[in-house]
């Protein structure tokens, strides 16, 4: 018994190395379950709004061009009519398709984000080596401004701004919410650097004579490229709450079609007491999968840079 | 121990003592009548109504002023209040008015020709208030003179037989309100704040902050004490900002609020589905009442391209009025078909306007709009903008975001002009923005208005709002919003020319339609407004604890609680249950 058991176990184990063994070969830190999830929410989004624009026909989003308030297939609304097949996901107050919106609005706030945090990530790069290697004055000027900058609600200024600024493009929106997502990649990157500074491999490339730019960008920036990514995420998920915060609002642009002005156009309309779900609805729950969807990339990035996250 | 003894005592007894205050100033709910307000009362510490701002319909004009008399929508007669009636010499150049007697100020003194003189020689000396009804008793009247305590007389620089509805009779909104002479005596018109105000009517102020008023009962109220009338039986009434159709659905539906701002036809309905007790002007769809104010869109016409007529005529060709009966008002309104309120009295004047082939159609012709934009020179560019010399042709509207109702319109219109080839955008405007800075001061392109809002049974007042006399340069006042267009030129003359000959014919002059139809030809050219729509109310009324709301079937006066006619409405609600 005792030597069947034996024997059994060894049997185990050596399975179990083999497992291991393969397993290691494609063992690459990229492929985690969490990032390639998040990544696949985040495409289905881009998806929707690519496939989506050869699909459906996309004059329904502008006002009047549908009937008020059908709700989506499969439902009735208040008034007892049946969602119709030609708008399967309702309409809304003013005579738009949800699903049009949709296919319109989504990719634009994830676009917003995108723009906005690359933008911000840039300046972020450059001002945080700048300040973490050239050091001394430099480095006083930029920290001090990232200081400052970081207690500044962004919402706050920005919602003075585009009230005063009246209708913006999206791009204008992204550039705005570029100003307030900066520093933190500033200060991360500065830090980093300081102490990467001090490496071996640093100093012999300064040694050799390389330039500071080099050094920057050729030497530090591919070591630093997980912790990049996990900023970035990180930003646009900044940026994107940023915008739909003021799309509710009601400070986005006015004709393009985004998640966060639907919103605010169904809360504005009283689509709460008249049970139009769906105009609010739709709209948030997107919202929610693309902020799922960053979330898990985010939690996917960590486990990259940081291999003690990583399960046994 | 003494002494701790004696601090437990003494705040037990101020304790008792503030409890005491506090309950003397509770009322309870069902005493209580709660207005919807929509807009914010940016100067709660200011009662002066000759000023801009929020100053009358936050509760003062509805339950402290009261009008002299209050025109009665449903017979057509002055409702005689603080007056008992008037008389005009043989051509309309003379008036002389009968006080009540008995009106007392909630402060005892007595009201009477006093006052009256004294708030209109105000009104007539100081050229720089610039409320409307101060500006239109300007206008009018050469001097006013007392007679005896309850007798005045007015001598007017030209004849109006309509004077005492247009300035005394609440025909729109409000009325030319009279003012306490040994409160307001010795102090500058312009600048005093009259707190805190006293009034003839059966409320006295309370409290005001910037998102409410509360107007508590004066029990010692003159006209329950002569038997004018008996006392209203709200002991409290406050006038509450709700912001918004949601935030306003919600309080109706948990009876915070006894009458709400316009809202919806599928927020109402859904209001009265989760509170029956909930009911609007009529009891079946379309529910709304009809607002003698038509909708309008204001064109400035001095700024470029607008300052162009047939520019503007092409905006009003591109504009397609169903569809913003059937998007915006979910069909519970009409097309206008002239800048004239459609009520049955107005038909003669509608009926000639449109005979004379002015009359505006419901659907728009967009190619024939787009055909005059490019006879003025402009070309269409790559995305469906015109353009011209590189500039595109782009127009901002300014909207008062008060009300989803004018709000859900401009996106309408502005939806239609951008498919048409004018970039045209919404700019949102809070309410005393709106009204006080951006129309009277010319500082817009286009905006949404109901300024040619006046005329309920004859034309004249509506029509004279846009008379060349009234014309000032961009970034002054207009006199009492009108002609905020600023339309000039040598069609206006001939309009004004026209209006101002109608302007001294007595009521049902067989004459007056056709003159209607000749100075329509030059509005009809210029356009200096475009009539939209005619406007509905829908006016959630609840009636879990007050009853006697005006209705089609209980028709003592319209709806409109944010008038000065209001004091009827309040004197009509009687306790529930």
């Amino acid at each position: 018994m005792t030597s069947t058991d034996h024997q059994a176990e060894i049997a185990a184990d050596k399975a179990a190395r083999k497992r291991a063994k393969r397993m290691k070969r494609f063992d690459n830190p990229w492929l985690n379950p969490k990032l390639i999830w998040g990544a696949g929410l985040l495409l289905a989004i881009v998806a929707l709004g690519l496939i989506g624009r050869m699909l459906w026909n996309l004059e329904l989003v502008y006002t009047g061009s549908t009937p008020l308030k059908l709700p989506p297939l499969g439902f009735e609304n208040l008034r007892k009519q049946p969602g119709v097949l030609d708008y399967p996901l309702g309409t809304d107050g003013s005579g738009r398709d949800i699903l049009a919106l949709i296919i319109m609005g989504a990719p634009n706030s994830l676009f917003v984000g995108l723009l906005a945090s690359l933008i911000g990530m840039s300046t972020g790069i450059v001002l945080g080596f700048t300040a973490g290697f050239v050091g001394g004055r430099t480095d006083d000027v930029i920290r001090v401004l990232s200081d400052v900058m970081i207690t500044i609600p962004p919402l706050l200024i920005l919602v003075v701004f585009q009230s005063a600024f009246g209708d913006v493009s999206l791009t204008m929106m992204a550039l705005l919410i570029a100003g307030f997502v900066w520093q933190s990649p500033t200060r991360l990157i500065r830090a980093q650097v300081l102490s990467m500074k001090q490496s071996g491999y640093v100093q012999m490339a300064q040694l050799s004579g390389a330039s500071t730019t080099d050094i920057m960008f050729k030497e530090m920036l591919p070591n630093l490229i997980p912790y990049l990514f996990g900023s970035f995420i990180a930003s646009v998920t900044t940026a994107i709450v940023t915008a739909v915060g003021l799309e509710v609002l009601g400070l986005g642009p006015q004709r393009i079609p985004t998640l966060g002005r639907t919103i605010y156009e169904a809360i504005n309309a009283g689509a709460l007491i008249q049970n139009l779900w769906w105009w609010w609805g739709i709209p948030t729950l997107l919202l929610a999968t693309m902020f799922i969807g960053l979330l898990l990339i985010n939690l996917g990035l960590d486990e990259v840079s940081n291999p003690r996250l990583r399960k046994a | 121990m003494k002494l701790t003894k004696t601090i437990l005592m003494g705040s037990t007894l101020a304790l008792t003592a503030m409890w005491g205050a506090a309950f003397a100033q509770n009322v309870a709910r069902e005493d209580t009548v709660i207005f919807d307000l929509d807009r914010t009362i940016k100067d709660p510490d200011n009662f002066n109504w000759f000023t801009p701002g929020t100053k009358r319909m936050h509760g003062a004009h509805q339950t402290m002023w009261e009008p002299l008399f209050i025109l009665n929508y449903n017979t057509g007669a002055l409702d005689p209040w603080l007056a008992t009636g008037f008389e005009a010499n043989e051509d309309s150049t003379e008036f002389t008015l009968t006080l009540r007697d008995g009106v007392e100020w909630s402060d005892g003194e007595a009201f009477n020709a006093d006052d009256v003189v004294f708030t209109v020689n105000m009104a007539l000396e100081n050229e720089e208030i610039s409320s409307r009804e101060a500006s239109t008793i300007r206008a009018q009247v050469a001097s006013v003179e007392k007679v005896d305590d309850l007798t005045v007389t007015f001598a007017l620089k030209e004849p109006n037989p309509r004077f005492v509805v247009e300035n005394f009779g609440v025909r729109i909104f409000g009325s030319f309100l009279i003012m306490p002479e040994h409160v307001w005596n010795g102090e500058d018109p312009a600048t005093f704040a009259f707190n805190p105000p006293i009034g003839t009517g059966p409320y006295t102020f309370t409290s005001a902050a910037t998102n409410r008023a509360i107007w508590d009962r004066n029990d010692d109220w003159w006209g329950a004490k002569t038997g004018f009338m008996d006392l209203p039986e709200p002991q409290r009434v406050i006038f509450l900002e709700t912001g918004g159709a949601e935030s306003r659905a919600q309080l109706m539906v948990t009876n915070e609020l006894d009458a709400a701002q316009n809202v919806g036809v599928g927020t109402f309905e859904a209001i009265a589905a989760q509170n029956p007790n909930v009911i609007a002007w009529h009891s079946d769809y379309p529910y709304a009442a009809s607002d003698p104010c038509a909708r309008q869109l204001e064109i400035n016409t001095t700024v470029t391209p607008w300052d162009n007529p047939a520019m503007r005529k092409a905006v009003a060709h591109i504009i397609d009025r169903s569809q913003i009966v059937n998007v915006a008002y979910e069909g519970t309104t009409v097309p206008s078909e002239t800048m004239f309120a459609q009520y049955g009295s107005m038909a003669p004047f509608i009926d000639a306007v449109k005979e004379a082939g002015y009359g505006l159609p419901a659907t728009a012709d967009v190619a024939a709009g787009q055909a005059l934009i490019e006879e003025a020179g402009w070309t269409k560019g790559g995305d469906g903008i015109y353009e011209k010399d590189g500039q595109q042709l782009s127009v901002d509207i300014h909207v008062n975001s008060a009300s989803t109702e004018y709000t859900r319109t401009i996106d309408i219109v502005v939806e239609q002009l951008n498919r048409a080839g004018i970039a045209a955008k919404a700019v949102p405007v809070e309410n005393g923005v709106f009204w006080g800075e951006v129309l009277p001061f010319g500082k817009y392109e286009m905006s949404y208005s109901w300024l040619s809002c006046g005329s309920v049974n004859e034309p004249w007042a509506s029509m004279g709002r846009y008379t060349v006399s009234d014309v000032v340069p961009v970034g002054e006042r207009s006199p009492g919003f009108n002609n905020t267009a600023r339309w000039s030129g040598d069609a206006a003359a001939a309009y004004s020319a026209i209006v101002d000959q109608m302007a001294d014919l007595t009521l049902g002059d067989p004459e007056i339609p056709g003159m209607v139809a000749e100075a329509y030809q030059h509005l009809d050219a210029e356009m200096p407004f475009i009539p939209l729509v005619q406007a509905a109310k829908l006016l959630p009324m609840n009636t879990t604890y007050w009853t006697g709301w005006p209705t089609a079937e209980n028709y003592y006066n319209h709806p409109f609680f944010w008038w000065n006619h209001t004091h009827q409405i309040i004197h009509n609600l009687e306790k529930a249950g």
